[in-house]
């Protein structure tokens, strides 16, 4: 079943994006203002504004349900507002718009999912309509809504010194009266008095009837300046013109068309008006038409200077530079130029290399955004498990600012949430006596920070509290069958790393949050589709460190190409050590017949590439053949092969779908790369290489 | 293009024909149903892939696209033969899933009726068949339309 209106598949995407940043901005004021214990009117006003909103759009989408809950919280908002009611138990409040901003967020993910049924809000409604009457029983007993209801319909002499304006939409661009309401929502907060005819726009669907035969009749007294309400109709979504209703009906009607220069004049004539209605504008009746004039010629100035972009098309517009990359490198190194002395050529080549290199550059940094996003997500995962829990915990960011690959962003979220959740619930002491025995603080520190390092982006999510202990650990890996060699090999490392395996929690009881061996391998998975990878590491009794590492960018690498036999392989550059000769002295076999080799007083294992790969015709003596030197997560090995070819920046191209089914990944495969001259590189995936070796 | 798209569309060539593409394997007959191709290109180096089954020649660059190049006299348990001026690729895309295959020539594009299509007799036991999709009866001809998605994937 599609749950929103025909007509508005278009918009879905807006919707969502929009009503889900709304969302978040809520929960950033929610938590501050928690942690304050208390709302100003700002955040009132905003929370206010934010609930209008969500319910004025979905509306429009034709999602009753979460209309219905944004107008419930909306009116607890303006009873807040407008009787500044004591907060007895403001605890509850806050519980109550978490409740309901998480509801609404479920039901947002939900919204493209045609199998299921929009969800019933009614019991979180009942709750918040109960609330409702503590806090209007709790503050004045008469509730100023109706009054400003009432005084919404009485038609009042006052009205005679109200602007009005008819306002005609767009034809046929449906639902008119929802329209109609959400221009009303719009300008509101500008204006000291606010009706509108037909009312009942907001009830009676068929009012758009009306609008579209009468237009929509909006009658206002400005707070500050009228032109800014014009200029809000003027934008409004689907307004195809308006025209001002003189308020003596004794004038002859002025029209207006939107966008006209003629806006001046009717602003000219409005501008004795503004007299009566705004007295800050009095001394100055000239400024309008200046303001105007200066509207009008930076519009597009004004506006705000950022856009969202459909993923899509950047990830098209990355796939398209990658493209030209490789036709700028064929077109360089194109053997029809071979032995031919162009210098003119060489100097254009060069300049096109330049802008290539920058224009790759840029679009990278468009897809760059900053982790602090991700970050303050977990503000919200902290509060809610302290709650739970009952454990006091700081939580601390460091180099939020740092900035990754958008699809990084979406892939770290989750991720992030189980380590989070794992340090709170494993990681921090389950009491403040505990702490407190062992010396430290009584309030846990749960700290986030990232930084950049070779090429990589290092997140760590740190806690202070007690560490892993390597003997449960062991004890509980060993229950549960996953050890694989004798338990006095396993170095800590390994041992940490542990906690991460399916199937495995050391925690005694299953809470709501983790004890289940779930999370964390999903966790890994999650990070390794990009690429990352994770490790552990802990003191025990100071706390303990998740380390995520993440590749900078997925598309574009630099790579060595290398020659075994006859094929050539790409290594990414940020694995590479060193390349060197060995002599006899440094090659050492042991009892099994496998190779090391020996540098610097260290042991290496040998990976014959061509053994490895199965190449015929590849050099086998490795005094003759070449030796690199490889690391990846912290772990060695060096390659034998035939030559270094030389070093190229490569756009990674992922395998296609028939070879993935031949797991060319755990075959230490990573993708493939188009060099200049056309041909295909593979490139090998080391940390694969050395695990499966 | 889902396996069931597919299985729909053979089922829908029995009944109503359509055009295929012919070519020769060991100077016998085989032909693919047009709609799948999307191009005819000539031998080019191809990039060994390790690791992979050895039908799996390796790869190609079709414009920026990773292709993967399958042999299907392998695939038939022949021996791979020395490519000449005439060995060339037909480009198929099943949607989901693309891939050049190898053929020792091509021959020329014809339009089948529904008439002359025999299927295949089911053999139970017997797996060398599987790739044959109908036997097309032209008189003195018979062409055998080859299963694109097993051969492929199978």
């Amino acid at each position: 079943m599609v749950k929103f209106e025909a007509g508005m598949e278009s918009m879905v995407d807006m919707f969502i994006y929009e009503s889900t940043s709304l969302l978040e901005q809520l929960d950033q004021i929610l938590l501050r203002t928690e942690s304050s214990n208390g709302f100003g009117d700002e955040d009132i006003n905003e929370i206010f504004r934010i609930m209008h909103t969500i319910k004025g759009s979905s509306a429009m989408m034709g999602l009753n349900n979460m209309s219905v809950l944004a107008h419930r919280v909306e009116d607890m908002f303006y009873v807040l507002r407008e009787e500044h009611p004591v907060l007895e138990n403001a605890e509850d409040l806050f519980n109550l718009v978490f409740a309901a901003s998480d509801l609404l967020k479920a039901e947002i993910e939900l919204i493209q999912d045609e199998n299921s049924e929009p969800t019933d809000f009614s019991e979180e409604i009942k709750k918040i309509e109960d609330y409702l009457n503590i806090l209007k029983n709790g503050g004045k007993p008469e509730a100023q809504a109706t009054q400003a209801q009432s005084a919404q319909t009485d038609s009042s002499p006052e009205d005679a010194n109200l602007t009005q304006v008819r306002v005609f939409f767009e034809d046929g661009c449906e639902m008119e009266n929802l329209r109609a309401l959400l221009l009303v929502n719009k300008i509101s907060d500008d204006c000291a008095v606010l009706k509108y005819i037909p009312e009942d726009i907001e009830t009676n669907p068929s009012s758009a009837k009306e609008i579209i035969d009468h237009g929509f009749l909006i009658k206002f007294q400005a707070e500050n300046d009228e032109q800014t309400i014009f200029r809000a109709i003027e934008d409004a979504l689907n307004v195809k013109s308006y025209e001002v209703v003189e308020k003596k009906s004794a004038q002859p009607v002025q029209t207006e068309t939107k966008k006209e220069p003629e806006s001046q004049k009717v602003s000219d004539k409005q501008s004795p008006e503004q007299e009566t209605t705004a007295p800050a504008e009095k001394a100055k009746p000239k400024q309008s038409v200046e303001q105007i004039n200066s509207m009008l010629g930076h519009k597009s100035g004004s506006k705000q200077s950022l856009i969202s972009v459909n993923l899509n098309k950047l990830d098209l517009l990355l796939d398209m530079v990658g493209e030209i990359v490789i036709a700028e490198a064929m077109v360089v190194a194109n053997p029809d130029l071979k032995n031919l002395k162009l210098d003119n050529f060489q100097k254009s080549a060069r300049q096109l290399r330049k802008l290539t290199d920058e224009l790759q550059d840029i679009v990278m940094s468009i897809r760059m955004v900053p982790l602090s996003g991700a970050f303050s997500k977990m503000t919200r995962v902290v509060r809610d498990m302290k709650m739970k829990l009952n454990k006091d915990v700081n939580l601390v960011f460091e180099g939020e600012e740092t900035e990754v690959d958008k699809s990084v962003i979406d892939i770290l979220n989750d991720p992030l949430m189980h380590m989070v959740r794992n340090s709170m619930d494993h990681g921090i002491e389950a009491t403040a006596e505990e702490r407190i025995a062992a010396g430290k603080p009584e309030k846990g520190t749960i700290t986030l920070s990232a930084y950049n390092s070779s090429g990589e982006v290092i997140i760590l999510v740190s806690d202070d509290g007690a560490g892993i202990n390597k003997h449960k650990v062991l004890e509980k890996a060993k229950k549960n069958g996953l050890l694989t060699k004798d338990e006095s090999e396993y170095s800590d490392k390994e041992i940490f790393n542990m906690i991460m395996l399916p199937g495995f929690s050391t925690n005694e009881q299953v809470t709501e949050y983790s004890g289940r061996g779930v999370g964390m391998d999903v966790v890994i998975k999650n990070i390794e589709k990009i690429g990352g990878t994770v490790s552990v590491d802990s003191i025990e009794g100071e706390g303990t460190d998740f380390i995520i590492k993440i590749p900078l960018s997925l598309a574009i690498v630099d790579g060595i190409e290398v020659a075994v036999g006859e094929s050539i392989f790409t290594i990414p550059i940020n694995a590479v050590k060193e390349s060197f000769k060995i002599d006899q002295t440094q090659l050492i076999t042991d009892t099994s017949g496998r190779e090391m080799i020996k540098l610097r007083g260290e042991c290496y294992p040998l990976i014959r590439l061509h053994e490895y790969f199965g190449i015929q015709g590849a050099i086998t003596d490795p005094l003759a053949a070449m030796v690199m030197l490889v690391e990846s997560e912290g772990k060695s090995a060096c390659f034998l092969l035939d030559k270094l070819m030389g070093e190229q920046q490569v756009v990674v191209k992922p395998f296609s779908a028939l070879l993935n089914r031949f797991n060319v990944k755990q075959n230490g495969m990573a993708g493939c790369t188009i060099l200049g001259d056309g041909s295909i590189t593979i490139i090998l995936d080391i940390s694969n290489m050395i695990l499966s070796y | 293009m889902s396996e069931e798209l597919y299985a729909e569309s053979v089922k829908n060539f029995l009944t109503g024909g359509g055009e295929v593409l012919m070519f020769y394997i060991e100077e016998k007959l085989y032909a693919f149903d047009i709609q799948y191709v999307t191009e005819i290109i000539q031998m080019q180096p191809l990039t060994y892939v390790p690791k992979v089954p050895e039908y799996i020649r390796g790869v190609i660059n079709i414009r920026g696209k990773v292709v993967p190049v399958i042999s299907i006299r392998k695939k038939f348990g022949m021996d791979e033969q020395v490519y000449d001026k005439r060995t060339c690729m037909i480009v198929v895309d099943l949607g989901d899933y693309q891939a050049a295959l190898i053929v020792d020539r091509m021959y020329e594009v014809l339009t089948v009726a529904p008439d002359a299509i025999c299927p295949t007799p089911d053999f139970k036991n017997v797996n060398t068949n599987k790739y044959i999709q109908n036997i097309i009866d032209l008189g003195q001809d018979t062409i055998m339309l080859l299963q694109i998605r097993r051969l492929v994937l199978e």
